[in-house]
C-alpha cells in the first residue's frame, strides 16, 4: 500500500515537471544557439549572443557541437534555434534542407554572415621564401610537378603527398583534381580537421616540406605563416579541375523559431561581420590566448555604433 | 613437494608442446599455401557487383529511418523529456551547491568506507576539477553520469533478473547485448539527435545503450551462480519464488552485480567525450574543444579530470559494497593507492609525513565515535531500533553534521561557495612544453620515424596487400576453416554468413583493412605487452610503476592522446595503429603478470631441482602454464582493438570505422549501420575465435 502511494506521488511529480519542461519559452525568452567549434565561427555566434542578452532580454543557451549533419538535425528538429556561419561548399545537408539550395525548407537561411571563405592549397612560407627555400618557384599548380619529389612519403611512393580535405564528406575531390590537372601527387585524407591541422603544425615546427589544403579565415593562418598555391579559377563545368568557389557563408535558423521571434531574425539579418573584422579577434584568442567572451566584450565596447545599428526597429 | 604436483607440471608441459607443434606446422603450411594462391590469383579479388547491387540493406534502413522520423518521434521525444527532468534538476543542484559541500559529499563516504587513503584520493581528485578550472564542467559530467548510471543500474538489474529466470530470454538478449557493446557510437549518435533531441538527454540515452550490458550480464550470472545448497535450504523453509529471489538470490548475487555496476560506470565515462557530438557538454566538451585547437595540455587536463572521476567511482563503489575488487582482471587488479609504499615505514621522512595525518585521522575517528555513542545512548529510550542501527556507524552522524553545516554556511563563505580562483593551478604549460620539445627533438623523431616505417613497410602494408590480393572466396573459406578448427561447425557456418553479409553490403575490402589493422595492433600488443608483463611479474618496482600508468591508459579518453600521436608519428595509417595499441595493450600486460603470479610457487622449486635456470623455468614451464591467461589477454586486446575502430578514423585510420564515420558526416544512417554491423560481426567472430584458442589451450594443459 505504502509503496503504491509512493509510486503514484513520484509519477505525479514527474508529470508536473514534464509539463513544466514542455511549456514553450515566453516571448523574448530563450535562444538555443549552436556554437561552432572553430574560433572564427564561435566569435561570430558570441557577438549575436551578447547583443541578444544585453539589449533584447534573451537568455542564451550555448551548445557547442561539431558542425555537420548532427547539428543540422538539431536545428531542423527545433532543439536548437540558430546556427551561424555555415559554409555551403562543405555542407552535406543544405541540398536536402535549405530552400535556396533545392531543399525542403526545414532549415531557414536567414542572411549572409559577411564572412567570405576562400579555399586552396598552401605551403609554408619557408619553402618559397628566403635563401634556403626548397621550392622558391612554387607559386601555382603549374609548378607543383617540378617539386613533387620534395613531398613524397612512404605511403605515396614516388608521388608527392598532398594533404587533401580531411574527409571525403566535404567533396573536395582532391585526387580527381590531381588526375585532371596531370599532377604527380596523391591526396591523403586524415579523417578529421584536428588531425589535419596537427599534421601541418608538427611538420611546420620541424621545418619539413608539406603542401596542404586549407581555407581562410582560419586560426591556422594566425599560428603558421602559409602561402597560397594558385589553382585554376573556379568553374562549375570544369570542376574539379579548378579551384574552389568562394564560400559566401550564411546564418541559419529553425523556421518555427523564425516565426515566433521575428525580432531575433531581424537582428541576425542586420548582423554582418567581414573577414577583416573577424581576423583580429581570432588572433587575440588563438595567438594571444585571451578568453573569447573577453575579446567579444572588448569588440562590442569599441564598435558600439556598428552593432547598435543592427538592433531591430521594434526593440 | 608431492609427486602429484610434479607430474602435473610434466604432463602440462608435454601436452602443451605436442599440440603446439602440430598447430604451428599446420599454420605454416596454410600460410605457404595461401602465399601460393596469392601469387597465382594476384589482384583478381572482386566480389560480384551484381550481388552487391541486389542487396538493398542501405536503402531499406534509410527508408525505415524516414518512416520512424515521421511516426515514432513523439514517443521518443516524450521519453527524452522525462529524462531531461532529473538531469537538469541534478545539474542545477550540483552547480548551485557550495563546492566544499560536493567535495565533502565525495570525500566523507570515501573516508568512511575506504579509509584514509581512499579519502585522500578523493580529495585530490575532486580538487583537481577546481584546480584546472573545470569545476562546472565536472559537475555537468557528474550529473550526466549519475542519471545515466542510475537508469542503467535499475533497468539493468531488472533485465538481469528476468534473464536469470528464463533461458530463452537470456538467449534472446545475448546477441543484442553483444551488439550494443560493440556497435560504434557514431552509428546512433546522429539519429539520436532527431529522435531524442540535442544535449544531455540524448547523451544519457546513448550512454545507457552503450553501458548497460555489464549490469544485465553480471546480474544474471550472479543469480545463476547462487549455490544450489542455499536454494534448497530456502526451499525447505517454504520460501516462495519471489521471496527466494529477493531475500536469498539477489543478496547472494550482490558481489557480481556490483562488478557489473562498476564496469557500467567505467563504460559510461568512456562515452563522456563522444557525447560532445550530440551537444553533451561537460568535461567531454572541454577535451573536444582542446582537441580541435590542438591544445594538448588542455586536453590532458580534461582527460585527467575524467580519469579521477572514474577512479574515485571505481574505488568507492567497491569500498561501499565491501566487495573485494581483486577478482576482476580488468580493473580490479589496479592500484589501491597506498599513501606511501609500506616498505618505507621505517624511513623517518615517510613517518614524519604520515604521522600527523595519522594523528588527525585518529582524533577524528575518536570524536566521531564519541559523539555517535553519546547520541545513540541519549535517543535509546525514544527509539531503540534506530539507536542500535546508528551506534556502529560513527561516520554517518558526524559526516551528516559536517555536511549540514557546510550546506548552511557554505553560500555565505566565499572560499567555500565557489572554488577560489587563487587556488587554480594549470598544468597545461608544462605538458605543452614537453610535447613541443618532443615534436621537434631530432632523436625522438628519428625513433618514431623508424617505428612508423617498420610497422608500415613490414607489417601493415604487406598484410593489407596480401589479404586484398587473395580471392574473396579463398579468404572466406580459410577464415571459416580456422574458426571451425578453433570452435565448432555451427559457429563456423555463422561466420560464413557474417562474411557473406560483409561482402554483399559492399564492405569486403574495407573489412579486410580492419582485419589487417586489428591483427597488426594485436601483434604489437603481444610483442610489447608479454615481455612487459613478464618483467612486472618478477619485479615489484616495475609492477608498481606500471599499474597506475595502465589504469590511466584504460580510463584516459583516447581523444587526449590522438594529437600527440599525430605530432610524433604524423598523419598516416600507422598512427591509428599506435593509438589502438595504447588503448588495447593493458589487458595483455596485466593478464601476463597475473597468469605468472597465479602459478603455485612450488613450480620454481621443482624446476630448479631438475637443474633449470630461471630463464629455462620461465620459457619451458611457467609461460606455457600461464598461456591460457595470456590468451585471455589476447582475446581482450582483440575486442578492444576493434572498439578503437570507432575512434581511429579521426586520425587517418582505415577500415570499417572510417566508413561509419564517413556515413555520419554525410548523414547516411544505412551506410553507417551496415559498417557498424560489420564491426560487430568481426568482433563476435574474432572474440569467439580467440576464446576458442584459450579453451583449447586450457584443455591441452589439462585444466
Amino acid at each position: 500500500m505504502k509503496s503504491n502511494k509512493t509510486i503514484a506521488t513520484l509519477a505525479g511529480l514527474g508529470a508536473i515537471s514534464i509539463s513544466f519542461a514542455a511549456t514553450p519559452a515566453q516571448a523574448g525568452g530563450v535562444l538555443k544557439s549552436a556554437v561552432n567549434d572553430w574560433t572564427g565561427g564561435a566569435v561570430m555566434c558570441e557577438i549575436v549572443h551578447q547583443i541578444a542578452e544585453r539589449e533584447m532580454g534573451f537568455k542564451v543557451k550555448r551548445i557547442t557541437m561539431p558542425s555537420g549533419p548532427g547539428r543540422d538535425e538539431a536545428i531542423r528538429a527545433g532543439d536548437l534555434d540558430y546556427g551561424c556561419e555555415l559554409w555551403p561548399s562543405y555542407s552535406t545537408t543544405i541540398q536536402k534542407y535549405v530552400t535556396e539550395y533545392g531543399g525542403d525548407g526545414s532549415m531557414l537561411k536567414v542572411s549572409d554572415s559577411g564572412v567570405v571563405g576562400v579555399s586552396s592549397y598552401y605551403v609554408p612560407k619557408y619553402m618559397v621564401e628566403g635563401s634556403d627555400a626548397k621550392a622558391p618557384d612554387l607559386k601555382s599548380w603549374k609548378d607543383m610537378n617540378k617539386y613533387a619529389s620534395l613531398f613524397k612519403t612512404l605511403e605515396t611512393g614516388e608521388k608527392g603527398r598532398l594533404l587533401g580535405c580531411p574527409t571525403a564528406a566535404w567533396q573536395c575531390e582532391d585526387n580527381k583534381r590531381m588526375e585532371l590537372l596531370g599532377l604527380n601527387y596523391t591526396a591523403v585524407e586524415l579523417g578529421s580537421e584536428a588531425a589535419h591541422w596537427a599534421e601541418m603544425q608538427a611538420a611546420y615546427k620541424r621545418g619539413e616540406p608539406f603542401i596542404a589544403y586549407a581555407w581562410e579565415p582560419h586560426w591556422i593562418h594566425a599560428a603558421l605563416d602559409l602561402v597560397k598555391v594558385e589553382l585554376p579559377e573556379h568553374s562549375e563545368e570544369k570542376w574539379p579541375a579548378t579551384g574552389w568557389a568562394t564560400d559566401v557563408t550564411f546564418n541559419y535558423a529553425n523556421p518555427k523559431f523564425a516565426e515566433d521571434h521575428p525580432e531575433m531574425i531581424e537582428l541576425i539579418k542586420n548582423f554582418r561581420l567581414t573577414n577583416e573584422m573577424q581576423a583580429p579577434m581570432i588572433h587575440a584568442i588563438d595567438v594571444d590566448g585571451k578568453e573569447m567572451e573577453e575579446v567579444v566584450d572588448a569588440w562590442l565596447a569599441d564598435n558600439e555604433s556598428t552593432w547598435k545599428a543592427w538592433l531591430p526597429a521594434t526593440n | 613437494m608431492s609427486m602429484v604436483e610434479q607430474s602435473t607440471v610434466n604432463k602440462g608441459l608435454f601436452t602443451y608442446r605436442g599440440s603446439n607443434y602440430t598447430v604451428l606446422v599446420l599454420s605454416l603450411l596454410g600460410l605457404l599455401f595461401s602465399l601460393l594462391v596469392y601469387g597465382i590469383a594476384k589482384n583478381t579479388s572482386v566480389f560480384p557487383q551484381a550481388v552487391i547491387d541486389s542487396f538493398p540493406f542501405v536503402e531499406t534502413i534509410n527508408d525505415a529511418q524516414k518512416w520512424m522520423e515521421e511516426n515514432i518521434r513523439h514517443i521518443t521525444r516524450a521519453i527524452s523529456d522525462a529524462v531531461r527532468v532529473p538531469l537538469e534538476w541534478l545539474e542545477e543542484v550540483l552547480w548551485e551547491l557550495p563546492w566544499v559541500f560536493v567535495l565533502l559529499a565525495m570525500v566523507l563516504p570515501a573516508l568512511a568506507y575506504g579509509g584514509l587513503r581512499l579519502g585522500l584520493l578523493a580529495v585530490v581528485g575532486v580538487c583537481f576539477w577546481g584546480m584546472v578550472g573545470m569545476w562546472y564542467e565536472a559537475m555537468s559530467t557528474l550529473s550526466l553520469m549519475a542519471v545515466s548510471v542510475s537508469f542503467s543500474v535499475v533497468l539493468g538489474i531488472l533485465l538481469g533478473v528476468l534473464s536469470s529466470q528464463s533461458e530463452r530470454f537470456e538467449a534472446f538478449l545475448r546477441p543484442i547485448l553483444d551488439t550494443m557493446q560493440t556497435m560504434p557510437a557514431f552509428v546512433y549518435l546522429i539519429p539520436a539527435i532527431f529522435f531524442f533531441g540535442v544535449g544531455a538527454p540524448s547523451a544519457t540515452l546513448a550512454i545507457i545503450i552503450y553501458a548497460i550490458p555489464p549490469v544485465i550480464r553480471l546480474t544474471s550470472l550472479g543469480i545463476r551462480q547462487v549455490p544450489a545448497t542455499m536454494v534448497e535450504a530456502a526451499q525447505s523453509y517454504g520460501s516462495t519464488r519471489a521471496q527466494m529471489l529477493w531475500k536469498v538470490k539477489l543478496p547472494q548475487a550482490l558481489p557480481s552485480i556490483m562488478q557489473g555496476v562498476n564496469q557500467t560506470i567505467m563504460m559510461a565515462l568512456g562515452l563522456a567525450v563522444l557525447a560532445v557530438f550530440i551537444g553533451g557538454g561537460g568535461l567531454g566538451e572541454q577535451v573536444w574543444k582542446a582537441l580541435t585547437k590542438l591544445k594538448v595540455g588542455w586536453a590532458f587536463e580534461g582527460g585527467i579530470a575524467i580519469v579521477f572521476m572514474a577512479i574515485i567511482f571505481d574505488r568507492l563503489s567497491y569500498a561501499v559494497t565491501g566487495v573485494s575488487s581483486g577478482k576482476m582482471a580488468h580493473y580490479g587488479d589496479g592500484p589501491r593507492f597506498y599513501l606511501l609504499p609500506q616498505k618505507w615505514d621505517a624511513n623517518p621522512l615517510a613517518r614524519a609525513i604520515e604521522m600527523p595525518i595519522g594523528v588527525v585521522w585518529n582524533a577524528f575517528a575518536t570524536v566521531g565515535i564519541a559523539i555517535t555513542n553519546y547520541f545513540a545512548k541519549s535517543i535509546k529510550p525514544l527509539s531503540p531500533g534506530f539507536s542500535d542501527w546508528l551506534a556502529p556507524k560513527p561516520f554517518l552522524l558526524i559526516g551528516s553534521l559536517i555536511l549540514a553545516v557546510v550546506y548552511l554556511i557554505g553560500p555565505e563563505v566565499k572560499w567555500m561557495n565557489s572554488y577560489p580562483r587563487a587556488w587554480e593551478y594549470s598544468i597545461r604549460e608544462p605538458i605543452d612544453f614537453a610535447i613541443d620539445w618532443l615534436t621537434i627533438n631530432p632523436t625522438f623523431i628519428a625513433v618514431t620515424k623508424f617505428i612508423r616505417s617498420f610497422v608500415f613497410l613490414y607489417l601493415l602494408d604487406p598484410l593489407d596487400k596480401f589479404l586484398v590480393g587473395l580471392p574473396w572466396w579463398y579468404v572466406m573459406a580459410a577464415l571459416t576453416l580456422i574458426v571451425w578448427v578453433s570452435t565448432n561447425m555451427r559457429f563456423a557456418l555463422t561466420t560464413l554468413v557474417f562474411l557473406i553479409f560483409l561482402a554483399a553490403a559492399g564492405l569486403w575490402e574495407i573489412s579486410l583493412f580492419t582485419i589487417a589493422g586489428t591483427a597488426v595492433s594485436v601483434l604489437i600488443c603481444i610483442a610489447i605487452g608479454v615481455p612487459l608483463g613478464i618483467v612486472a611479474a618478477y619485479s615489484k618496482i616495475t609492477d608498481a610503476v606500471l599499474r597506475p600508468i595502465l589504469d590511466a591508459m584504460q580510463t584516459l579518453p583516447a581523444f587526449v592522446y590522438l594529437i600527440p600521436a599525430l605530432f610524433f608519428f604524423g598523419g598516416n595509417k600507422t598512427t591509428a595503429i599506435i593509438a589502438t595499441v595504447i588503448y588495447s595493450i593493458p589487458p595483455v600486460i596485466r593478464l601476463t603478470t597475473l597468469g605468472l603470479r597465479q602459478l603455485p610457487p612450488e613450480i620454481d622449486e621443482v624446476s630448479n631441482s631438475y637443474g633449470s635456470s630461471t630463464l629455462q623455468t620461465l620459457f619451458m614451464v611457467k609461460l606455457p602454464m600461464a598461456s591460457p591467461s595470456i590468451m585471455l589477454g589476447l582475446n581482450q586486446a582483440v575486442v578492444m582493438a576493434l572498439a578503437m575502430q570507432a575512434i581511429t578514423p579521426l586520425v587517418a585510420g582505415e577500415g570499417l570505422g572510417k566508413e561509419v564515420y564517413h556515413a555520419m558526416n554525410v548523414a547516411n544512417m544505412g551506410r553507417g549501420l551496415a559498417a557498424g554491423i560489420g564491426i560487430v560481426l568481426l568482433t563476435i567472430m574474432l572474440d569467439r575465435l580467440t576464446q576458442g584458442w584459450t579453451k583449447n589451450q586450457r584443455r591441452a594443459l589439462g585444466l
